[in-house]
């Protein structure tokens, strides 16, 4: 997405000084010393924070991203299951949860989230394809699948 | 129970205590381990700004292990400031100045250098041996596993085990015991 308006606003060339100026003041009214009340120094330390707040429009989203990971390997670290078995145990049993919505389950609902791991991990030994680092401690051991009809749901195959 | 309370979750933002045992283990392997309790990346509802990092009681920290020749060949830089005020301690000469030093240096590095990093190494306890105050030791609820297994020597097994212990060979009637 481009934003052609700021461009246009902050390159445009009034007719008015004290306008043109004024403009670029505003935007630099938070600042201290001279970058916002020498015009020289204040305009390049505008166009430098429009620059970082372009770049950062792409960075939150990545930060938010780690920020969900991270949640998610803490969660998975509880239940003995790898992240990486958690996304590939869950995709092959068609349970397309994508990252912000596990780590929100991880953070508020917990035992759903167990419920989750149950199932990737239940899925992936029925795939026979398990990882030896989950080996250790089985999760969900008291969870009933047969009480509640996974079985036929978790065999089907992956499309 | 009201629907707001259903979800609700007690002694969620609680500081608990853990206890780390650095016998023979690589302590910049540890470090890392040791980092994830002390930030509070262990949990589910970590994020930077909220304050949920744990305790970390290290103990035996004296019976670290070193990789390799790592003792005498890793150097801790320090400067005084002024002129000629460089100076490099070897390993093993800070192991033996400051027995807790190597671990607390290794867990300081592996974590990002912010301002919140002083104040978490406020939350690790490390002790050289196995005797930690009682004040510190009874809040501890968890033990952290370690990395690699302590093997147990073949002197400190009893004599009794070692005799009926099934043997692979005998030694040969010539062969001399040194």
């Amino acid at each position: 997405m481009v934003f052609l308006t700021v461009a246009n606003w902050v390159r445009s060339r009034g007719p008015d000084e004290f306008w043109r100026k004024r403009r670029i003041f505003r935007l630099a009214a938070h600042y201290i010393g001279r970058r916002r009340n020498c015009y020289s120094v204040a305009v390049r330390n505008v166009h430098r924070a429009l620059v970082y707040a372009t770049k950062a429009r792409k960075l939150k989203k990545q930060d938010m991203i780690d920020l969900w990971s991270t949640r998610i390997t803490a969660a998975c670290e509880q239940h003995n299951i790898t992240a990486y078995t958690l996304k590939e145990g869950l995709d092959r049993a068609n349970i397309l949860l994508d990252r912000k919505s596990l780590s929100d389950l991880a953070c508020w609902e917990p035992r759903t989230f167990e419920c989750l791991a149950a199932v990737a991990k239940e899925k992936m030994n029925l795939d026979g394809a398990t990882d030896y680092a989950d080996k250790q401690h089985p999760t969900g051991v008291n969870l009933k699948f047969k009480d509640v009809m996974l079985e036929a749901w978790l065999k089907e195959k992956k499309q | 129970m009201s629907a707001a309370k259903r979800v609700q979750q007690w002694a969620t933002f609680a500081r608990s205590w853990h206890i780390f045992d650095c016998k023979w283990q690589d302590p910049y392997e540890s470090a890392n381990i040791i980092k994830k309790y002390l930030m509070g990346l262990h949990k589910p509802i970590y994020h930077p700004m909220n304050d949920c990092g744990d305790v970390v009681v290290c103990i035996n920290s004296r019976d670290i292990a070193l990789r390799g020749d790592e003792w005498r060949k890793r150097a801790y830089f320090h400067h005084t400031g002024y002129p000629g005020g460089a100076s490099w301690t070897l390993a093993w000469e800070l192991h033996n100045k400051d027995p807790t030093m190597i671990i607390k240096k290794a867990v300081y590095r592996a974590m990002k250098g912010n301002l919140q990093r002083r104040h978490t190494m406020q939350r690790l306890f490390i002790y050289p041996g196995e005797n930690v105050p009682e004040d510190v030791l009874q809040n501890v609820t968890n033990q952290i596993r370690q990395i690699r297994l302590v093997p147990t020597r073949l002197d400190q097994i009893p004599e009794e085990v070692t005799k009926t212990y099934p043997k692979v060979m005998d030694y040969p009637e010539d062969y001399v015991l040194k």
